[in-house]
């Protein structure tokens, strides 16, 4: 890079100068007699502002001098310059490699006299080395130098912002290159009405100057050419003047420089990561035009994730990876499904007799009145010929599902109605009555039921439809969930057997799964 | 919603943001348990059977349409744009008037057609092909409750306007009063005499009048309870029709939310005829199962993320991958840390809980038994539901709503066949269980689908560190469960409401002390944030 220096009491710009402001001279002081003029180095249109080298005559040491010009009687030029000086005094507190320090801020009655036509004064220390603008005059830089120059001044902004502080690096004239190759903000004072985003827009904007040697942004001094712009209005992509710009340094630009919410760079800090990696890659490859030539650019591009690009192999490998490792779950899932649902039906066969092995019940001693010493002994289990529900008062429980408790399924069942109250508020009781092919001695009824609390009794009866005086209690029991057995304590042939349920388990209702019959020997 | 008014919150920068999330968490907590206190109600009241199917179906009908017509694109489009809008030369009451009339307009059309449209929904989620189910009384509720869609969407409109401008109380205790007026229904209902008359389904039936106009009050109250706020504000509607242009920018991101409730319901849609064609009380113990599952992830969870979340979606705007991707991983791995132990627990006390808090009233033990299998079989998919809540948040702090619905239809491809395979394999009045099992599994499915491809778009995840955080966690949830199944074998068998509790408080502390302080042990760093957050919500509480 160029270590030419030029100053600046030459030329077109400087002429200006002196026709506006003629009290604006080398050899000149300002700031009360304090501060002796040596050059102009720029001027800030924007805000009127000279930018100038001075020595301090009273501690002998250069000084970079910021000379907001205007006439006090302008009402709105005085308050902008003042908003201007609070903004760098609050600016003042930050310490960086970036930005100059400030030395003093000066306004009208304070440091500045009323007649010497200033609105302010900002003095900061002065920033040996190297013009911007002299160091792209010849040619614009190589990217990754570019980078590398803008990373402290990139730091500076996001360490001012971070403390909410807006830094003002938006003009290519107040910033310059210090000899120990850095950028830094070497004339300090925001412009009024300068926002953070305005700070990362002129960190974009010194971007693209570095990379092509043009300044983007409006208000560019007469030095400097404008950056050319595209049928859209938009800037050109500096990688479009300069095929040998990578893709993300160039994106980085054109997006920091964007006002688009999406897709745009906001953030200093989002600027920074990409300059850290444009650092790294000082070669420029071949590999970054197949970046944007992927076809699957679009989707990348969708979100705002420009910073996550790595190089595009890896991507596309770790997309495979992907795809295979969900391969992999998917499978992996498939089996532990069939794996749990082995599991349950496991557990499920298990659950009906959750009230432990069948529980048997004999029959309450002269249940019956019979004085029978022996119990018979439990034959062949047997069928019946056919059950209706078997009821006295009011309607019968799903007369039409009797069938389900002797068909031996267990997945389907009889239930009775949910009473209010229990019996024998409403009826006595409600039974199932079986019916068999011919007289049958009978030793054991075996009842599979959930509804544990029933109390069932199985009664012998004369006839398919007797009334309840004509039966005969032949063994009672309460049901436990599961299978329940009851010992009958009379082996009277009988060709029709009662299931009479008095009592219904909790919540008024009782289920019969299946009712099984066995003969005595 | 909430991260929506997180970055509202950001750009005016309102100093009581901290302290509403306070009370706001109090507000969450209290109606979300007041929300299960009536679930509990009704169960014990109507018992796990045919009418509690029916109700529970049809009472996720309205939510369903509503979160088809409005839902998911309010949340994510309409209320930032309503934050907006607020920079409006009027301060957004053109655009809030606009989205109003609009709104409320779309939505008493959508209204009046989903009831006309009642049998074909029922038609639908019920599958009564096997008299399992009784798609008659579903229609007679859906008649009743799918009025609630237009107040569904009235309280959503409200309080996305309410939130623009900071007002979070009103929205988050009118749920609470919702839940109130429910269970003051089911109260009238227990004491009104007679039954639901099942066969045949009668429209007149005082009962199903008291429960289904009941609920529906309960939604429209809720929405009236945030009209005073408004007027605190000082909105004052006025009819205001046409199209804001700002909401054409987010047309195809609504698409893509829209196409992920759409696929969701499709799962749900099979998920609900497997359950009704199989056994009598599957509906309604899936959907309490799946309740009880979501109240620790709705507890802890969401108290612990939304600390992190808005945290997310700023980095995200900003495009600091960096900050995101350390987000959540920090996410992940203190939902791993809180989750796991949990799972742990509630895989060992399942059964228990069922029988602890479901065996009263008219459901009998075996149903209760069921569902606290059910919730046991599926515990294990509490981290990865976390995980995919949490990406999902991500992968829309990112802007893409594309990944999740594509996430989404893998999750329901894997889903669908599986829970057929359930239904056909299974014995039926276990269906809800293996139902249960598959649901988790999905998750497993879309945790592991939505690391990899935040992974392709953010590169390194942590996801190695998180792995080994969920490692541990497994082993100290392991080591809880040993000690907790060692101690059952001692304890009674949770046959009744005393012994069930009895169990419950033993196994569930032991579990719980045993997990946590294995990782206590082992010096899990995650571990700290979480105890120290707990101790100040305790503290503030």
């Amino acid at each position: 890079m160029t270590t030419r220096r030029t100053e600046y009491p030459v030329g077109e710009a400087a002429a200006g100068i002196r026709a506006r402001d003629g009290f604006l001279v080398p050899g000149g002081v300002v700031g009360d007699g304090r501060y002796r003029l040596l050059a102009e180095f720029g001027l800030d249109e924007r805000a009127n502002a000279h930018l100038w080298r001075a020595q301090d005559g009273q501690l002998r040491r250069d000084v970079a001098l910021t000379l907001l010009v205007g006439e006090p009687g302008d009402t709105v030029a005085a308050a902008n310059a003042r908003r201007t000086l609070e903004r760098t005094m609050h600016a003042a507190r930050i310490t960086h490699p970036g930005t100059s320090r400030v030395l003093d801020v000066l306004g009208p009655g304070n440091g500045v006299a009323p007649g010497e036509g200033l609105l302010g004064l900002i003095v900061a220390d002065w920033a040996q080395g190297t013009d911007l603008i002299d160091v792209i005059a010849e040619h614009p830089l190589p990217p990754a130098t570019a980078a590398r120059l803008l990373e402290p001044l990139a730091a500076a902004v996001e360490q001012a912002h971070h403390s909410g502080m807006v830094l003002g690096v938006d003009h290519p004239q107040r910033v310059r290159v210090t000899p120990d190759g850095l950028l830094r903000l070497a004339f300090p004072g925001p412009l009024p009405a300068a926002t953070l985003q305005d700070d990362v827009r002129g960190l974009g904007a010194i971007l693209y100057l570095l990379l092509t040697g043009r300044w983007p942004l409006a208000g560019a001094p007469a030095a400097i050419p404008t950056a050319p712009l595209g049928p859209d209005g938009q800037v050109i992509a500096p990688r479009n003047l300069f095929p040998y710009i990578p893709y993300e340094l160039s994106s980085a630009a054109v997006r920091s420089l964007s006002d688009d919410a999406t897709g745009g760079i906001r953030t200093s800090s989002g600027l920074i990561r990409v300059l850290e990696r444009a650092k790294v890659i000082e070669d420029v490859t071949q590999r970054i035009d197949a970046v944007e030539d992927d076809p699957d650019e679009d989707y990348d591009d969708d979100g705002t994730v420009w910073t996550t690009r790595r190089p595009n192999n890896d991507r596309s490998k770790r997309r495979k990876l992907a795809i295979g490792v969900t391969a992999l779950a998917v499978a992996t899932v498939g089996v532990l499904a069939w794996v749990g649902i082995q599991l349950i039906s496991f557990f499920g066969d298990d659950a009906p007799s959750a009230g432990g092995p069948t529980v048997v019940a004999t029959a309450p001693g002269g249940g019956g009145g019979q004085n029978n010493p022996a119990p018979p002994q439990p034959g062949e289990p047997i069928q019946s010929a056919g059950v209706q529900v078997f009821n006295v008062k009011g309607t019968p429980d799903n007369p039409r599902r009797a069938s389900r408790a002797v068909d031996g399924d267990p997945k389907t069942s009889w239930k009775t109605d949910k009473y209010q109250q229990q019996f024998p508020a409403l009826k006595p009781g409600v039974g199932i009555m079986a019916s068999f092919a011919e007289p049958v001695p009978f030793a054991e009824v075996v009842i599979d039921s959930p509804s544990g609390g029933t109390v069932v009794e199985i009664r012998t009866a004369p006839s398919e439809k007797p009334g309840l005086a004509d039966t005969k209690v032949i063994g009672r029991a309460t049901l436990q969930p599961g299978k329940t057995r009851l010992q009958l304590d009379s082996a009277e042939p009988t060709q029709h057997l009662l299931i009479w349920i008095t009592t219904l388990a909790t919540g008024n209702v009782s289920e019969l799964t299946d009712v099984g019959f066995v003969r005595a020997k | 919603m909430e991260q929506d008014a997180g970055q509202g919150a950001g750009k005016q920068a309102v100093p009581s943001l901290a302290k509403a999330s306070g009370s706001m968490a109090i507000a969450t907590l209290t109606s979300r348990v007041t929300g299960f206190g009536w679930k509990i109600m009704l169960t014990w009241l109507v018992g796990i059977g045919v009418v509690n199917d029916s109700f529970t179906i049809a009472n996720t009908m309205p939510n369903i349409v509503f979160e088809l017509l409005l839902g998911g694109v309010l949340a994510s489009i309409v209320v930032p744009l309503l934050v907006r809008s607020q920079d409006d030369p009027d301060g957004g009451q053109a655009y809030t008037n606009r989205l109003l009339t609009v709104g409320m307009t779309g939505l008493l059309v959508g209204t009046v057609l989903a009831v006309a449209a009642a049998p074909l929904f029922t038609g639908l989620y019920v599958d009564g092909s096997t008299g399992k189910a009784n798609p008659e009384l579903v229609t007679a509720f859906a008649y009743l409750l799918l009025p609630e869609i237009l107040f569904y969407g009235l309280f959503a409109l409200l309080s996305a306007i309410l939130q623009a401008r900071h007002v979070f109380g009103p929205t988050a205790w009118a749920p609470v009063v919702n839940n109130l007026v429910i269970m003051a229904t089911l109260v009238v209902y227990a004491v009104l005499p007679g039954e639901i008359s099942l066969d045949p389904v009668q429209m007149g039936d005082l009962k199903l009048l008291v429960l289904g106009i009941g609920t529906t009050l309960g939604i429209v109250v809720q929405s009236a309870m945030l009209l005073p706020a408004l007027r605190r504000i000082g909105f004052a509607f006025r009819w205001n029709w046409g199209f804001d242009a700002r909401l054409r920018e987010f047309g195809g991101l609504a698409l893509w939310i829209l196409g992920y409730v759409a696929i969701s319901q499709v799962g749900m849609v099979v998920t609900q005829r497997v359950l009704t064609a199989a056994a009598a009380g599957g509906a309604s113990i899936y959907a309490n199962a799946w309740l009880l599952f979501q109240l620790p992830y709705g507890v802890i969870g969401v108290s612990l993320l939304t600390a992190i979340l808005p945290r997310m979606s700023k980095a995200a705007a900003a495009n600091d991958i960096d900050r995101l991707v350390d987000d959540l991983s920090t996410g992940s791995r203190l939902s791993a840390v809180m989750l796991v132990p949990i799972s742990a627990v509630l895989t060992v006390t399942g059964t228990t809980i069922g029988v602890a808090l479901f065996n009263g009233g008219a459901t009998d033990l075996a149903d209760a038994q069921r569902l606290g299998t059910a919730l046991a079989f599926s515990a294990f998919g509490l981290l990865p539901y976390a995980l995919v809540m949490l990406q999902l948040r991500v992968f829309y702090a990112m802007k893409d709503a594309r990944t999740p619905t594509l996430i989404m239809v893998v999750m329901t491809a894997v889903k669908i066949p599986l829970i057929y395979l359930c239904g056909a394999v299974v014995r039926p009045d276990q269906v809800v269980i293996a139902v249960l099992l598959v649901n988790s599994l999905t998750y497993v499915v879309g945790a592991v689908l939505g690391q990899m491809w935040l992974w392709v778009r953010l590169g390194n995840l942590h996801s190695k560190k998180i792995i080994r955080v969920i490692a541990v966690s497994v082993l100290a949830g392991g080591a809880g469960m040993l000690v907790a199944w060692l101690a059952g074998r001692v304890l009674p068998d949770a046959v009744s409401l005393v012994t069930a509790w009895v169990t419950l408080v033993v196994q569930g502390v032991l579990a719980s002390v045993v997990a946590f302080g294995v990782l206590a042990a082992l010096r899990v760093p995650e571990l700290r944030p979480a105890t120290s957050r707990i101790t100040r919500l305790v503290r503030r509480g």
